[in-house]
């Protein structure tokens, strides 16, 4: 066990080396010149040359690139010329949403697809199958703004139920937190539930024709045992991959999300940033954003090997 | 001649079988009925792209400012919005947008995701460099990435094509990869390597048509996420801009004035989900029907 | 005294080139203390046999099944899902084909094995683990006191098939239907669970059905043997009888198969001529005369009936009096 997590953290070092090449990459392939398109048209030739300074853009790229990598390891992420902060700073006084919304979506999506997912492949072929497949269908279908949007039209503007859009954080009482939250966790909850739900599904019917469930049922054990003991434990890799998967999606769809409801979340910031031009806080965020994707992917393996003794024992 | 009218009786009941063979599947996909209404979903969307000019005679970027805001009517059918610009002709030729990017972006996926999984696959030392990066990539979740690369490159729509490519490239050379590393293994293409063969030809002839069926299952998947994607970038202001019609511009024209004009956020919805339900329902259907593994799963 | 009586069974599925019938008017018993062996080619029903019994088959997979099965009074094929819970694994245990993939593998052994015995006979979890060690060492394992708490891949083919008869065996059922039992295991260790199987039969007196293609098998274990061939009953006999008068042609067919001890070094081992017909085309008459060396019109036209050709020897031929073995070595005499 111990080598086998050993393996995997080692295995990251190449994957989130990439990521920040990639995120460095991607900000600096701007065409022209960033400060006069940050400072724009009206900007004289002195403001031009310091903000040059200010970002480093003197220097040689290779050089710029050693000096973000030096930063990130002291934990310096850069600098918001927007906000003036740092950009650590930044991300930290909007992470609290985006928190509670992507993990409330993925508590919603989790605790309604598993079951359901289960249930269809129980009855395969019955009209409850059928029914929760068509629904799931349509989950991946749908935009998750669009469900926002159609939840607001529904709930806020007709029957004046819950808060168009806004924040209350945790602090103003649970209540009030959820009030404002359940319509964007819904929206944004939906596709990924779709998502857990068919894999579920499809995982399931898999381990279901699998002998060794047949000696569960050749034993005289209840369905349900059989079902959640013996069947759902091994149809779980695959679930479990989709939802790993999830958050970074959720992460992406808090992007919109946060923008639909007007959440002061990260999503938000990055939308913001976007539209100031302010591409340190871009590039920093991505980065921490994909860096902790990696570390989910890394627990997920983690629980790869509770679930399943033979990757514990995995020689190879 | 005794072995001769041994051959001839074999190859009969090898056509035979390959007959009946296309003749069970082409009656499992229509028996599939999720698949059928996915291909017809599909066909009447790019119908609709096809004649768009037919279908309206308003002009999707014109304003018209005694019409604005008028809710559906028979002369404007789904209403107009805050410039008078008619929303059924903006829906109309915003499916071109949509598809258009759609499209593009599964072809560039396609060919280079084609390129660099069988690769991958064949080279044991490329396969390390390229899956790391690979995975490195994957790691961006998937709107974030190409909101990036788009704040780089300026929102315009040849630039969301390349930011949704660079996107969903990985996904497809991942999908191949696997599927090619398993024809890589299999003993008949081992037989060509010690007889010789070259090894572009090994790739090309022998590796990547069984790779097709894969790639058409995860092309059709890419275009419903590509048109997903491209519409929620639409949607921020980071994807086709403005008067251009699209999709999500057009539900991003609407969020403002929800509350007067609830047809502009329905509609254009309506038509991203017919779209991306109609290629998910085919996806599905494909998969079906070409990827023997799932079928064995489902008996 | 008759322990499992099958009358008239009939397993149907539906496929996607329409239904067949898997296992078309089986009838037999088993008694107590009594090793029945059932024999023929793979998709020849004998599995689907098996699994109708205790009816294993998952709800929406369209198998329907109709006719009696008689287990001591209780008739199983109308009982509740309920009913039928308490006697699987309980009264009737059984024993599947494939070690490798019949075990879960995200449980130990010890787990899948004391779940029977605390379902069935009420023990603690302590009792239960108690009790697993014991009938680990009872088939044979090696320090079970440690091999309890291993997942089956840290186990050898041999090593998991024991786990499972360990595990069919734990509740002392009446009745132990084993589903080639040795079929995946080397020569040595077949022998070995054999005849474990026959000790504890011997102790705990119950019957066994024994699914088997191996006549070899048969004769060293079976007291009474069922011949199948596509879905039903072609020949039944005592083991003695079969082997030394059989009256059905594919009976015949099958001892030839066996490779002797005695035979000659470059002789041809016989084979069945052609292949087993698929369940979507079965024959008109003689489900056996397209195989058939000696089928004439009246085979290919009309299907024979299982008929007692002597004292509790039945075989389904139109012509079984003409068939049998000649002397030691195997060779079916006929008119032709």
């Amino acid at each position: 066990m111990g080598g086998y997590l050993l393996k995997r953290i080692v295995s990251l070092l190449p994957v989130l080396l990439v990521v920040a090449i990639v995120d460095f990459i991607i900000i600096h392939l701007t065409p022209g010149d960033p400060a006069s398109v940050m400072l724009g048209s009206q900007a004289t030739e002195e403001e031009l040359a310091k903000l040059r300074e200010q970002l480093g853009l003197t220097l040689p790229i290779y050089t710029r690139f050693f000096q973000w990598i030096i930063g990130i390891l002291q934990g310096d992420l850069g600098w918001s010329i927007f906000m003036d902060m740092p950009v650590t700073e930044a991300i930290w006084e909007h992470l609290g949403p985006t928190l509670s919304l992507t993990i409330l979506a993925e508590i919603i999506a989790i605790l309604f697809a598993i079951p359901l997912g289960v249930m269809a492949a129980n009855r395969r072929g019955s009209w409850m199958d059928q029914s929760f497949m068509t629904f799931a269908m349509l989950g991946i279908s749908l935009p998750s703004f669009w469900i926002g949007l159609n939840l607001i039209l529904l709930f806020a503007v007709q029957f004046n139920w819950l808060p168009a859009a806004g924040y209350q954080p945790l602090s103003s009482g649970i209540f009030n937190h959820l009030k404002y939250l359940i319509m964007p966790a819904i929206s944004l909850g939906i596709m990924q539930g779709a998502l857990i739900a068919r894999m579920t599904r499809s995982s399931m019917l898999e381990v279901l024709n699998e002998n060794y469930i047949r000696t569960a049922e050749a034993k005289g054990l209840k369905m349900w045992i059989v079902t959640y003991k013996h069947a759902l434990r091994n149809a779980f890799i695959p679930i479990l991959t989709v939802i790993g998967l999830s958050f970074a999606t959720l992460v992406g769809g808090a992007v919109v999300t946060e923008t639909v409801f007007n959440i002061p979340g990260i999503g938000k910031l990055i939308v913001n940033s976007v539209l100031r031009r302010d591409y340190e806080v871009i590039q920093g965020t991505v980065l921490m954003i994909a860096a902790a994707y990696v570390f989910i992917n890394l627990i997920v393996d983690i629980l790869y090997a509770y679930i399943d003794p033979r990757v514990r024992y995995d020689k190879s | 001649m005794e072995t001769s009218s041994v051959t001839m009786v074999g190859t009969k009941t090898a056509t035979s079988s390959t007959k009946h063979h296309a003749k069970i599947a082409v009656n499992r996909f229509f028996a599939n009925r999720l698949a059928v209404s996915g291909s017809i979903l599909v066909l009447f969307i790019s119908l609709i792209c096809i004649l768009a000019p037919v279908l309206t005679s308003y002009n999707p970027i014109e304003m018209n400012v005694q019409d604005r805001l008028k809710p559906p009517s028979a002369s404007h059918w789904f209403g107009t919005d805050e410039f008078g610009r008619d929303v059924f002709t903006r829906v109309v030729y915003g499916s071109r947008i949509s598809m258009g990017v759609g499209f593009s972006v599964v072809m560039i996926t396609s060919i280079i995701g084609l390129i660099f999984g069988l690769y991958s696959a064949y080279y044991r030392r490329l396969d390390n460099f390229l899956m790391r990066i690979n995975d490195g990539l994957m790691a961006f979740p998937a709107i974030l990435l190409a909101i990036a690369i788009l704040a780089a490159l300026g929102p315009k729509m040849s630039n969301v094509i390349i930011a949704l490519s660079v996107v969903y490239i990985p996904t497809v050379a991942r999908a191949i990869r696997s599927v090619a590393i398993t024809v890589r293994e299999q003993t008949y293409i081992e037989a060509i390597r010690a007889l010789g063969g070259k090894s572009w030809r090994i790739i090309w002839l022998h590796i990547a048509p069984n790779c097709l069926s894969p790639l058409i299952v995860q092309a059709t998947f890419i275009f419903a996420y590509a048109v997903i994607t491209e519409a929620s970038l639409s949607f921020l202001g980071a994807g086709t801009p403005p008067p251009e019609p699209s999709w999500g511009n057009i539900l991003n024209d609407g969020r403002t004035i929800m509350k007067q004009a609830w047809w502009m956020t329905v509609f254009p919805g309506l038509s991203i989900m017919m779209t991306v339900l109609g290629l998910n329902l085919l996806g599905d259907g494909l998969r079906d029907l070409l990827d023997p593994h799932t079928n064995k799963a489902k008996k | 005294m008759t322990l499992l009586k099958v009358k008239n069974l009939k397993t149907r599925f539906s496929t996607e080139l329409g239904e067949v019938t898997a296992v078309d008017g089986v009838s037999f018993h088993v008694n107590a203390g009594e090793t029945v062996g059932l024999v023929g080619e793979s998709g020849c029903g004998k599995s689907v046999t098996s699994l109708s019994i205790l009816r294993l088959f998952r709800k929406h997979s369209g198998t329907k099944l109709a006719g009696e099965i008689f287990f001591e009074q209780k008739e199983l094929l109308t009982s509740s899902m309920e009913e039928m819970q308490e006697i699987r694994g309980n009264q009737i245990s059984m024993i599947f084909q494939d070690p490798m993939s019949s075990l879960n593998p995200v449980y130990t052994v010890g787990n899948q094995i004391s779940e029977s015995l605390m379902l069935h006979q009420k023990l603690s979890k302590k009792e239960a683990y108690e009790k697993t060690i014991e009938m680990l060492s009872l088939v044979g394992i090696p320090s079970p006191e440690k091999r309890v708490n291993d997942y089956p891949h840290q186990l050898s083919g041999g090593m998991r098939q024991r786990v499972m008869i360990a595990m069919g065996l734990c509740c002392h059922p009446k009745l132990l239907i084993a589903d080639e039992p040795t079929t995946a295991l080397d020569v040595t260790i077949q022998a070995q669970i054999l005849d474990l199987m026959k000790d504890l039969q011997e102790q705990l007196q119950m019957g066994i059905m024994l699914i088997t293609h191996d006549l070899g098998v048969v004769a060293e274990v079976c007291d009474r043997v069922l011949v199948m061939y596509l879905g039903q009953i072609v020949e039944e006999a005592s083991v003695e009888t079969l082997f030394e008068n059989p009256k059905h042609p594919y009976t015949i067919g099958l001892m030839k198969s066996i490779p002797t001890i005695d035979g000659k070094r470059g002789e041809k081992l016989h084979v069945i001529e052609g292949m087993v017909p698929s369940l979507h085309q079965i024959p008109a008459g003689c489900r056996f005369a397209p195989r058939c060396p000696f089928a004439d019109e009246k085979c290919r036209s009309h299907p024979p009936d299982l008929i007692e050709v002597s004292h509790s020897h039945k075989a389904r031929c139109w012509h079984h009096e003409r068939i049998g073995i000649g002397g030691g070595n195997a060779i079916a005499i006929g008119n032709q």
